[in-house]
């Protein structure tokens, strides 16, 4: 489904993504680990083009989107997207985050969007707060408003980069849970996260990054349990 | 005349608001340089305004030559004071060359001027928005001008409204210099009224009121307008 070839990405001098290659089948859960700054965020946001990628081209269903021409809105409503600080808007209620796109776009009348958001709602457990703006939620029911505003657009694949590490402890089981579910339901997902337990639970295939490359890849176990390379070592001795 | 002058100290205080306000209707005069005011201020205002929002696109976009154009605009306005801006308009650029009235004139100056300002201060609205809410916005699908539009702008402006208020009392209190060009607006008006009564003390204190009560109802305006807006979300 997206297939990333010879993908290369730099600031200025700074040479952030050094050649990332891999594919992600669709319905595949792919995990991205590995230390801060190690060019994570940059590969997700080069997928979804919030990073024009140096060279390289990332093929999304053998389209090469990377190219001039290709229309970028199109393609993102194809993808969603999750931060790690949320990014909800704070001027709107929960209900006018979750429709804005859906109806500014001409995707959804006004009733099937609220009608849909509502239901949406209802599935993450938060049914009460449509009418609430972002600043009396909690960090868990802002990233879960998040994932279901992303959902809105019925997006063929979710990224997600660090959605839980901004969050309290004790919130960040039910953002997993949600994303449990998505996985479940057969979406296509690439998340970064450090929540090695989600990872083996839910993941196909965990991808280690770091300086700009993919180091080693495979599925969760073999990465947990038997990692190869010494850097994969180092780094889960770190975290686990 | 010298007789005339003599005797102003020897009136009372009510004789002199009379023959400052009342004979020949002379308040006739304040109340005219108060619409004249009035008029060339909000014509300014809502140029300054467009104007301004334009050269803060202007100056956030990518085209490096617009960009320019628009910071070199806002380098000259705010290096060079105001008054010379306002006869350069009306003794080079506009006077000669059009029929325009001159409080029109005077109008499209101080519009020229506040746009300058209005332009920075939208300009650092815009940057105030974190970067994460564009970002959000795109990866929804929506496009650039929709994410600017429904987006960044709503919150820009709720940022930016205290000091694009300040912005609007700082251009009527300057329009202030409009009898330089011959504008009889509401400071002009008191003048003329001390020329010819030669009194200074009540005409000129008297602008001084109205234009304070005008600035303090346009304050109390304004604080409503951000109660209201931060209420809508209850952060
Ligand atoms: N817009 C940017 N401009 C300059 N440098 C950036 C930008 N975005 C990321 N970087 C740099 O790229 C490197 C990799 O960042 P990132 O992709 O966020 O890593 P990770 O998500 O793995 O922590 C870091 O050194 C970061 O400072
Ligand atoms: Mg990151």
């Amino acid at each position: 489904m997206i297939s990333v070839e010879g993908l290369h990405k730099s600031f200025g001098e700074l040479e952030v993504l050094r050649g990332v290659h891999t594919r992600v089948e669709r319905g595949e859960k792919v995990v991205v680990i590995g230390p801060s700054g190690g060019g994570k965020s940059t590969f997700l946001r080069c997928l979804n083009l919030l990073e024009i990628p140096t060279s390289g081209a990332v093929l999304f269903d053998g389209i090469d989107i990377t190219a001039r021409n290709c229309n970028k809105p199109a393609i993102r409503r194809r993808m969603g997207m999750t931060f790690q600080h949320f990014n909800l808007f704070p001027h709107l209620t929960v209900m006018e985050n979750m429709t804005l796109a859906p109806k500014k776009l001409g995707l959804m009348g006004k009733a099937e969007a609220a009608q849909e958001a509502r239901e949406l709602l209802e599935r993450v457990g938060l049914p009460d707060k449509a009418n609430e703006y972002p600043g009396r939620l909690s960090g868990g029911q802002k990233q879960r408003i998040a994932i279901v505003r992303s959902l809105m657009m019925k997006p063929e694949v979710m990224l997600f980069d660090e959605p839980t590490s901004s969050l309290d402890p004790e919130m960040v089981g039910e953002v997993l849970e949600v994303m449990k579910r998505l996985a479940l339901q057969g979406m296509t997902m690439i998340v970064v996260t450090h929540e090695i337990g989600f990872a083996r639970e839910v993941g196909d295939r965990v991808l280690f990054m770091d300086e700009g490359r993919i180091l080693e890849e495979g599925p969760p176990d073999q990465i947990f349990s038997d990692p190869r390379q010494p850097r994969t070592r180092d780094f889960l001795n770190k975290v686990l | 005349m010298p007789l005339f002058y003599d005797t102003l100290g020897a009136l009372s205080f009510m004789e002199r608001l009379e023959r400052n306000f009342i004979t020949a209707d002379r308040w006739r005069l304040l109340l005219d340089g108060l619409g004249t005011t009035l008029q060339v201020s909000f014509m300014a205002v809502i140029l300054g305004i467009v104007l301004g929002v334009l050269l803060a696109f202007m100056r956030l976009s990518k085209a490096r030559p617009l960009s320019f154009l628009s910071g070199a605009y806002i380098d000259i306005i705010r290096g060079t004071p105001l008054v010379v801006q306002l006869m350069i308009f009306y003794f080079v650029l506009l006077g000669p060359t059009t029929k325009l009235d001159k409080a029109i004139i005077a109008a499209i100056a101080f519009g020229c001027n506040s746009g300058a300002y209005v332009a920075e201060i939208v300009r650092g609205g815009i940057l105030s928005v974190d970067h994460g809410q564009e970002e959000a916005g795109l990866s929804l699908g929506l496009t650039r001008a929709m994410t600017m539009q429904y987006i960044v702008l709503p919150q820009a402006f709720k940022n930016i409204l205290p000091s694009l208020g300040n912005e609007l009392i700082v251009l009527i209190k300057e329009t202030s210099i409009l009898g330089y060009i011959g504008v009889v607006d509401l400071a002009r008006a008191g003048e003329q009224i001390r020329a010819r009564t030669l009194d200074a003390f009540l005409p000129l204190i008297a602008v001084a009121v109205v234009y304070y009560v005008l600035v303090k109802f346009l304050s109390f305006l304004l604080l409503r307008l951000e109660r209201r807006l931060r209420e809508s979300d209850q952060r």
